[in-house]
Order: C-alpha cells, then structure tokens, then sequence
C-alpha cells in the first residue's frame, strides 16, 4: 500500500501544484489518474516512484508512506533521501519516452527486459523463465533478438513496459503506457497489469483521457490545475462533466473548427494575431488539373541488418498519391511499416526500389535538407526532434537553415508559436515544458519552415482533448490551404473525423484503403 | 557486429589500460609513436569502423592538441632557446618540444581507449564483469561510463536526422559533412548534460546500484584461458614498470 500526503509541490519556476492532494493506492487496486496536459500527472507519478526532484530544485512538503512506513518532507536541504534501488524494488515506474529509457547495456530486447531483475540478482534460470513469460504475454516472443534501439514506436513501447512488468512490483506506475500501442497491444498490455493485480500488485496508471473501459473496480483521480477535481468509478467519471476541465474522453472525435482562429491554449496570456501560413494563397483543391502533392510507386524498402538476425521488411510495393486538399491517414499494427512510410516522404529513408515524388520533386539522391521546405515530418518521439536549448531557436532552426534571414526566422518562428498556442513559452528552454507543449513545439517547429506536405507520425499520441481538437483544426485548415497531411495514427476516432482517406499498412504493404464517409 | 571478436571484452579492456600505463610509465616519444604506429593505427582499420573511430579520435585528440600546443609553446618557463618573442609570450623550443610530447601522449591515450571502448561489446563486457563476481559499484561504474557512448553516438544521429528533416543541406563534399559535425556538437553537448541526470537515476530506477550481487542473462563467454592471461598481463605489466621506475630513479 502506498499512501502519497502532498501539501504542495512546486518545480524551480515555483508554481504551486498537487495542493493538498492525499491519495492511497491498495494493493492489487487499478488507479486512473486522468488530467489535461499541466495537471500535474506526471509529477504525481515521479512522487509515487520515490523522485522528489530535490537535486533538480524542486520543492515537495508533504509525505509517502510505502507499506506503513512513511517519509515526511519539509521542503529543505535536510529532506530524507529516498534510495531509489530500493524503493524501486518495490515500486516500478514506466515514465512517458521510451528511448530514455533504455539501458543502452543491451544488444537484444531479451537483455532490456531482463535487465532489471538481474541487477537484483535474480538466478539466471529464473531470469530466463521470467522474461520468457512476460515477452509471451506482451507478443514481444519473436522480437527477443531484436536490437531494441532499432523498433518501431509501439514495439520499444511494450518492451518497456515488459521490463517493468518482470520486475513484479508491489505497485507499478505508469505514465500513458498505451501511448502508441495498436489495439491488440493494448489489450495485451491490459491484460498483463490484470495478471499482475490478481497477485496482489497495485497499478497507477496516467491518462490524458479517461479510458473508455478500464478493469472491474478500476478508480478514476481526476486532476486540473494541479487539484484533484474527481475520485470515483469510470462510469461516474464519464459521466461528471469533467470536459470543463480538458479532461475528454478516450475514442471521443475531436471538434474541428475550420472557421474561427485557432484554439488557443486556455493558459496562454498572449493571443498573438491569426497569421496565414507561407504558401501560395489558398485555393480549392483542383484535382483534375494539379498532379497529386505525394506520388509513391511501388515503392520498397528493408532495413539493412547490421548486426541482426536478418533485415527487417520495411515497406513493399507500395503506391499511394495524395493530392492537395488532402488528409490521408495511415493506420495499421505496431511494426507494420507507417513511420517507414513517412520517413519516406522527406528523404530520411531512400527507397530501395521504387520512386517518391513529393510536391512534384523526385527524390533522388538530393540531400534530405533541400527537401524541407516541401515536407514537414513530425517524429514519432518528440525526444528524437527536439534539440535546441529554447523553444524560439527550436522554432527558428528550420526557417534559419532553408535560407531564411535572421529577423525573418524568428518572425516565422513566433508566428508558428502563435498558431500552436505557446506564443508565451518562446524563452522556455523545451527539456522543462510538458510533454504536450514539446509535442506542439515539435509541430510548430515543421510548420515555420512551411512545407506543403506535412507528414505526421502518430500526431494525437499523448494529447489531451483541448490540444487534440486544436491540432484537428490546424490539420484541417492546412489542407483547405491546398496543402497536404499524411499522418500515421492509432487514433481511429480521429482519423475518421479528420482524414478524408486512410489506408491500411501490414507487413510492409497496402492491405486496404477506406474513404471516410 | 563489425568485427569478429576473438578476445574477451574484459581482456581487452585491460589490455588497452595496460598500455595507457606502459606509456604513462615508459614516457617516451619514441615509445608514444611506436604504440601509436604499431598498435593504435592497425586497431582503428582493423575494427570495421574506421572512420566512425578516427574522426573521435580527431575530435577528441584535436583540441587536447591544439590547448596543449598553445599553453606549452607560448608559455614555458623553463624554455631557453627563444625562436619567437611575443612580449607576454615567448614561442621556445623546449616548449615546443614538450608541447610535442605531451600531445603524442594525448593522442595515444583518446586513441588506444577510444578505440577499445568503440569496438567493445557492452553487453559482453557487462556479462562477463558479473560472471566474474566483480563488485557491484565497479560494474556500475564502468558499465554507465561505457554505456554512454552508445548513448552519446545514437543522440548524434537522432540529432543530425532532425536537423536534416528541418532543413540542413549535408553534402557529399568534406567541408559540407564537417559543417553538419559542427552543427551537431552544441545541441548534443547540452542534450547530454541535460539527460546525464535522467540516465543515471533511471539507471538507478532499475536497481543498477542496487546492493548484492547481479546475475546474468548472457552466458559466460570467458575462458579459463583469457583469465591466465589477464592475469600475466597485469604482473608483467606491473613488473616492468616498477623496475623501469627504479632504474629511471637511479640513474
Ligand atoms: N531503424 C530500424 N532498423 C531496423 N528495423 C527497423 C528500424 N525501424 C523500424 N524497424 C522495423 O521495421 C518494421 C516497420 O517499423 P515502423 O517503425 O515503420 O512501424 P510502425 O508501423 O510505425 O509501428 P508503430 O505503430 O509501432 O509505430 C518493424 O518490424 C520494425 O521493427
Ligand atoms: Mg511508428
């Protein structure tokens, strides 16, 4: 059992948040902590997984009581430390980003998982049958030899939680573990925490969203604003109008608003003036007459091996043309070749037969930077975009490196703040912002350059329902400009709300395509 | 895997120590150069990532030699023989000669642990310090300190691969691939202090510090053999540099 007593908690910027915040977690209990993005989730799981942040400047005054002992904190430098290999032996934490995550010890996805027990000195046999165990449960059998720093996003997603499941907690928190996984993997996921709870192991989990289903006797803890605002059943949850606090639900479409200025985030104090992005002025889409934005013919592609088994399967004889005017999702299972496919689109990855043609360019052998002023491409993991050490010169990279001039740059820059909401944050260095405000950085970040094709892998992952309907809108609008999306999703609602068309990706190859009616 | 590997990690980990010992003790330019020539430069083009393993030696290397070129032969006290007076500093030949030495030194030092450590297989080296019941804060040690450079290597290319998303032209031409390393130092140099404290408590997090000893999923690949040798290894080595030590002594 752990009991979290929080007065308040406030990161070095000294914004009070978990103001009188008392939660229990029982054992073989299953706990949804729901909340917008700034709700303070995450740091209410870094409390539960023992990281009170006082090295990094953080003040917590409060206590944490594990299985009746408790640890009070004063908000000093003579604050107990906790010590994180033991509390860890107890309490797991899965942390939102996987590749921060991984142990980079290990050459196979078999040694990440296990590389947590065997630093507890579990016996090698033991070891083996564990992670054997976990890695049927999870569908992960066939990927144990692969190197997990070259999966796709879902396939590092459940190998993480993998390595904290095996470790059999007393209480396992994690901050959005379903971010990122396809339906099956879902359910796998779901219902390796069950097996886990019949045996006793309490289970936190962080939400942007209330589920839609959650196990039988699931407790939802809402959050806004760093308070809590609900405690009780799912149903009651989803029924207590908690939208008023950005709190939507899971499967929920999002509201497009085509019409009006964007959205703006509720917390920024600047609107900055609705700015038309820097295209050609906008136009109805005229597809008997323009050539399509994204042509790919038969396109194919493997990963060399280096070092693997054998090469992976990337993309097979694919085709798929996109025109202006057009939102095209691609959908399909964990590891089924959607960030492939778009890491195609601006010349990351280079066909190894076949040809793409993006707004009327053959990409050949031209380097992949002259093509980003005609691709933008939104990574997968926001921590692989992100580099800059603030959010104006992150913004301002693109336009700086395609020939733009200084003062022009920084303008396009803040305008594309602006338009995603953070016109306020530009000084921000983006490692402090939340998780949402780097994804949005990252997103502005392609639309300064303004490229006409914007190639989005998995957009809504982790938003909460405010943001969500903004980025509909923006896609909506941007297409309507004449430009086009294509965006590898997980997210069906969305993708039948937004996308005109989505296309199915298995293995590597086009199983099917449905229009939205 | 690059290359075949015919040692154990762990050997020639020690291996490549023990040479950074042999020339600390030995302390010889000619000696330098010969591990230099003879060990370091078949290694690198040996290993199958020549060029990857050279241009950190480059980076690495070159500004130790450039400082150390700077501070010696501008400002050293004892340098007698003045080839060019500069009012505040006086370029002389000692210090350039010292200068010289110290940077070939330096050299092999980044070089023959550089290489070592770009070519081990961490996994293995990992596996093996735990068969051998190394203790525990010594496997912590040694295995974050190698394990970052997987790390710094895979945050590199992540960076050099948003950039270029974004907008940088890398070119074919040397200087166009020169530019894009430049272009990549600052933001993975502040990247890395930034996740520095992340990785290591959520090493932590994982119970790499925890008490007591580990366990290995990877088979012991060590030999009997490679253990004898380590051993020898460190005797002769030991040996010879303390007789080298009292003969330089008293002589
Ligand atoms: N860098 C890489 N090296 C080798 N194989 C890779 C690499 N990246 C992905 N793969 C493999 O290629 C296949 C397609 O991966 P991709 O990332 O395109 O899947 P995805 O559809 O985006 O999945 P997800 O929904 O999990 O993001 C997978 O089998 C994956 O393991
Ligand atoms: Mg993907």
């Amino acid at each position: 059992m752990i009991t979290l007593d929080s007065e308040t908690f406030a990161y070095d910027d000294g914004v009070p948040l978990l103001a009188g915040l008392a939660l229990t977690v029982r054992p073989g209990e299953y706990v949804v902590i729901a909340g917008a993005s700034g709700s303070g989730k995450t740091t209410l799981a870094r409390l539960l997984a023992g990281m009170t942040g006082a090295d990094a400047g953080s003040v917590f005054r409060g206590s944490i009581a594990l299985d009746g002992e408790t640890i009070r904190f004063t908000g000093t430098p003579t604050d107990p430390r906790i010590d994180p290999a033991a509390w860890s032996s107890r309490v797991a934490y899965v942390a939102q980003g996987a590749w921060g995550q991984l142990s980079m010890m290990s050459a196979t996805v078999g040694e990440e998982i296990a590389f947590g027990p065997s630093n507890r000195g579990v016996p090698p046999e033991r070891l083996r049958r564990l992670v054997a165990e976990v890695a049927a449960a999870l569908k992960l059998t066939p990927l144990l030899d692969r190197d997990p720093r070259r999966l796709s996003g879902g396939q590092l997603q459940r190998t993480i939680i993998a390595a904290a499941v095996v470790q059999r907690p007393r209480i396992l928190v994690l901050d959005e573990p379903f971010q990122g996984l396809d339906d099956d993997a879902v359910q796998d996921v779901a219902a390796a925490l069950e097996a886990l709870r019949r045996d006793g192991t309490a289970v936190v989990v962080c939400e942007p969203m209330l589920p839609l289903s959650a196990p039988s006797g699931a407790r939802v803890v809402a959050l806004a604003d760093g308070r809590p605002v609900f405690d009780g059943a799912l149903d009651e949850g989803l029924r207590a109008g908690l939208r008023r606090y950005g709190i939507g639900a899971a499967g929920d479409p999002p509201r497009v608003d085509p019409g009006i200025a964007a959205d703006r985030d509720r917390r920024s104090p600047v609107p900055g003036p609705a700015h038309e992005p820097h295209r050609e002025p906008a136009r109805e889409p005229d597809r008997e007459f323009d050539p399509p934005l994204v042509i790919l013919r038969d396109v194919t592609f493997r990963y060399p091996a280096a070092g693997e088994p054998r090469p992976q399967t990337g993309l097979t004889g694919v085709n798929l043309s996109v025109s202006a005017g057009e939102i095209v999702a691609v959908r399909g299972p964990n590891g089924s070749g959607k960030s492939t496919l778009l890491q195609h689109l601006d010349g990351l990855y280079r066909a190894d037969s076949g040809s793409v043609t993006v707004g009327g360019i053959l990409i050949r052998r031209q380097p992949t930077g002259a093509l980003a002023t005609t691709v933008g491409y939104l990574f997968q993991d926001t921590d692989q975009q992100l580099f800059e050490r603030t959010v104006l010169r992150e913004v301002s990279y693109g336009p700086l490196a395609t020939g733009s001039r200084r003062a022009d740059g920084a303008r396009r820059a803040a305008e594309a703040l602006d338009r995603v909401g953070l016109g306020a944050l530009q000084n921000a260095h983006p490692y402090e912002l939340s998780f949402v405000q780097r994804r949005l950085v990252a997103l502005a970040s392609l639309m300064a350059t303004g490229p006409v094709v914007w190639a989005l892998d998995e957009p809504t992952a982790g938003l909460d329902e405010p943001t969500r309907s903004m980025l509909a809108t923006l896609l909506t609008r941007h297409a309507a400009g004449g430009g086009a999306v294509v965006l590898a999703t997980h997210d069906a609602a969305f993708a039948d709300a937004v996308a005109h068309r989505s296309i199915w990706l298995e293995d590597g190859r086009i199983r099917g395509t449905s229009t939205a009616s | 895997m690059p290359r075949r590997r015919i040692y154990n990690p762990l050997t020639e980990l020690l291996a490549a120590v023990l040479l950074v010992v042999l020339v600390l003790v030995v302390n010889r330019w000619e000696f330098s150069l010969a591990v230099l020539v003879f060990g370091v430069l078949p290694a690198v083009l040996l290993s199958g990532r020549a060029r990857q393993i050279g241009l950190a030696i480059v980076l690495v290397a070159g500004p130790l030699l450039l400082s150390s070129l700077l501070l010696h032969g501008l400002f050293f006290p004892e340098g007698s023989t003045v080839l060019v007076d500069l009012g505040i500093a006086r370029v002389t030949a000692e210090g350039l000669t010292f200068a010289a030495g110290m940077g070939l030194r330096m050299t092999v030092f980044t070089g023959v642990l550089l290489t070592a450590a770009m070519t081990m297989d961490i996994p293995e080296l990992l596996a093996t310090m735990t068969h051998r019941g190394w203790n525990r804060k010594l496997v912590f040690i040694v295995g974050s300190a190698v394990g970052l450079l997987p790390h710094v290597a895979l945050r590199a290319q992540q960076v050099t691969r948003a950039q270029q998303a974004r907008g940088l032209v890398v070119g074919r031409a040397p200087l166009s691939r020169f530019r894009a390393l430049v272009a990549v130092t600052t933001p993975l140099v502040i990247g890395l202090l930034v996740d520095a404290s992340e990785r290591n408590s959520m090493l932590e997090a994982r119970g790499f510090s925890s008490p007591g000893a580990r366990t290995s999923y990877l088979p012991d690949t060590d030999t009997p053999h490679q253990r004898r040798a380590r051993r020898a290894m460190v005797a002769v080595v030991g040996v010879f540099s303390a007789a080298w030590l009292v003969i330089a002594a008293v002589a």
